[in-house]
């Protein structure tokens, strides 16, 4: 009787939990679906998940390479004895042909070549990247003085740490704006980059996990003759590895997905788009059939960061949570 | 110079550069946006003159910007407490399951890893009224009796279901769902790692008290134990409410939302402060942003020194 009772409990709330999980899973599926399909299905809303996949004519394909006068003379030789216009609606038959696909592949081609997507996930790795490595570089030094070095003001410059950690970047950004305007440095990698360059957190992170390795190993370190400089990046970094890791994951999923700064920033110039940006922006362009492709330029934006969770998902989790640690 | 006196400066050159990166990226634009706030400053005008007060007399005088201090203070109102129940519900569950608990825990977190903004963009085609799978799913059950007899859903039936996102009525608790949807699943993490650490024998002593039903035992050891994560959970959360824009810039660029029923503050700082160059009021905005900001921080601290007291 009990063991029932235990059973229907359990299958109640998995099935709590899958109604859940599909209101979650929603919008990817609907996402992925519409990057497969071809413009008609996503009008007509039908095809299921992957759609018929039936060939189709890109006509933006076939307007784009309409034959001229010269490629009609060109073709001339093959078609003897024929007149102009024959040749014409011959050559636009077989433009046609050439132009015709299946819409996953119309969709994530055009995903690339209607707007320079490559260039915006260089962007945002360089962005990231840039961004974590500075981060580090500033906050270890600094987390390593606060835990380990004796000096005048340390618990000044600590304060100081913990108060910063109350001023969210993204609500100070109109007069950081200002500054970088008038800096001259809206619309440059600097401007995306520079305001992210100090991470309180970070210092407070990395300080709080120094002040856990013991004294004798930095005191053998300067037994050795080893400088300051670098017992920091020869022997506690060496140490900080796990949290470091934990550290660049929160720093690079931020910056990754973040929307508003480099909105804030970059107002014109294209080259330096991050994907989310150029997402914004190919939906600002985007006509009637043009979902396809927008929904496969969302694909590819959000897939880097969706995978490499699902293949080191307890990292992860650890990375995006560690601001629970304060 | 001798070893003492470089061992002396050693830890200040460790310290200066996050020291000048704090003043001059994170402390100085406070200054400068406090200063600002009470002028008329824009970026490339000739002259700026002083305004006393009157930035901030229109945050509270004009209409729209109460639009605006409706749509944000109710966005975070019904957010926090809801993805913190989501979060919470998943987590008692999840931990509470025999088999299979890992596999919602990585689903419900996928949310939290994609970007806001491409899923804001997908999540208004969901939505969408003719093409969107939610309506044309509504649309296809019309023939079944017993929704019909939900009045909402036969109104809809009838004529047409909401346009969501485009009708004032629904649009701001659209971008609320949306909001609680990509939440939920961090204050789940954050729950499961509190649950975990929460001793068995709590349980057993309360058992032993008499605590029979699970609820009393959620009332008088879990709710209790998760108090620290709870506070955590509200503060986050209260304060990435606050600053919501992707969803709103993504679905709402021009208006801020039907009838501006989702005008919310960092769309303002940015539509004011940045496209209409109106640096003065947008700056007022921010400070009152910041203000906001600094409250929710205060009762964090004076309800987690609280709890400590009280261990």
């Amino acid at each position: 009787m009990i063991g029932s009772q235990t059973n229907l409990g359990e299958a109640l709330k998995h099935l709590v939990l899958i109604l859940g999980a599909l209101t979650v899973i929603l919008p990817f599926y609907v996402m992925l679906s519409y990057s497969l399909k071809s413009p008609s299905e996503i009008e007509r809303n039908v095809g299921g998940f992957v759609g018929a996949q039936a060939p189709m004519v890109d006509e933006r394909c076939v307007k784009l390479n309409e034959p001229g006068k010269s490629e009609i003379a060109a073709a001339k030789p093959r078609f003897a004895g024929r007149s102009e216009r024959e040749i014409k609606e011959k050559l636009v038959e077989e433009l046609r042909q050439k132009c015709t696909m299946s819409p996953v592949v119309f969709n994530y081609s055009k995903a690339f070549s209607e707007a320079p997507l490559l260039r915006y996930l260089l962007n945002g790795l360089i962005v990231t990247l840039s961004i974590f490595f500075i981060q580090v570089l500033v906050a270890l030094p600094c987390a390593y003085a606060l835990a380990k070095l004796q000096f005048w003001g340390r618990s000044f410059v600590f304060g100081l740490v913990i108060f910063c950690l109350l001023i969210p970047v993204h609500a100070i950004a109109l007069p950081l704006y200002i500054i970088l305007s008038k800096a001259g440095l809206t619309n440059t990698y600097a401007a995306l980059i520079v305001p992210w360059t100090i991470s309180v957190f970070g210092i407070f992170l990395m300080r709080q996990f120094f002040l856990t390795v013991p004294d004798d190993l930095i005191d053998a370190a300067r037994m050795d003759g080893m400088s300051e400089f670098s017992i920091v990046w020869r022997v506690m970094l060496p140490t900080a590895i796990p949290a470091l890791l934990a550290f660049a994951i929160f720093s690079v999923v931020a910056h990754w997905n973040d929307y508003f700064w480099p909105r804030v920033v970059i107002t014109g110039n294209r080259d330096l788009f991050t994907p989310p940006l150029g997402l914004r922006e190919f939906k600002g362009d985007a006509d009637g059939s043009f979902y396809g492709p927008m929904m496969a330029t969302a694909t590819i934006i959000v897939a880097p960061l969706i995978i490499a969770f699902l293949l080191a998902q307890r990292r992860f989790i650890e990375g995006i949570t560690l601001t629970g640690m304060k | 110079m001798s070893t003492a006196a470089q061992s002396r400066i050693v830890p200040y050159t460790f310290v200066l550069p996050a020291l000048i990166l704090m003043f001059v990226i994170l402390l100085a634009p406070v200054i400068v946006a406090a200063i600002l706030s009470f002028t008329d400053y824009g970026l490339g005008n000739t002259t700026v003159s002083w305004v006393g007060w009157e930035n901030y007399e229109k945050i509270f005088k004009r209409s729209h910007y109460e639009k605006m201090m409706t749509a944000t203070l109710l966005y975070v109102i019904v957010v926090v407490p809801v993805s913190l129940g989501l979060g919470l519900g998943a987590a008692l569950l999840i931990n509470s399951l025999r088999w299979g608990g890992d596999i919602y825990k990585t689903i419900y977190f996928l949310p939290v890893m994609a970007a806001l903004l491409a899923m804001a963009i997908v999540w208004e085609f969901t939505l969408h009224p003719t093409i969107g799978i939610i309506n044309d799913t509504l649309t296809s059950y019309c023939d079944v009796a017993w929704l019909r007899s939900w009045e909402w859903y036969d109104q809809g039936c009838k004529d047409t279901f909401p346009l969501w996102l485009g009708d004032k009525r629904y649009a701001l608790w659209t971008l609320c769902f949306i909001g609680i949807w990509q939440a939920f699943g961090f204050n789940m993490v954050l729950y499961l790692a509190g649950l975990t650490s929460i001793p068995r024998e709590l349980y057993h002593a309360a058992e032993l008290d008499g605590a029979k039903s699970a609820w009393d035992r959620f009332r008088l050891v879990t709710w209790p134990m998760l108090g620290p994560t709870t506070v955590f959970v509200v503060t986050i959360t209260a304060i990435r409410s606050f600053q919501v824009f992707d969803t709103v810039e993504a679905i709402f660029p021009d208006s801020g939302g039907p009838a501006k029923s989702a005008y919310v503050m960092m769309f303002v700082i940015y539509e004011k402060g940045i496209k209409h160059n109106l640096i003065g009021f947008g700056a007022a905005v921010t400070m009152l942003f910041l203000i906001f900001v600094l409250i929710m921080t205060f009762i964090q601290h004076r309800l987690v020194d609280r709890r400590t007291h009280y261990s």
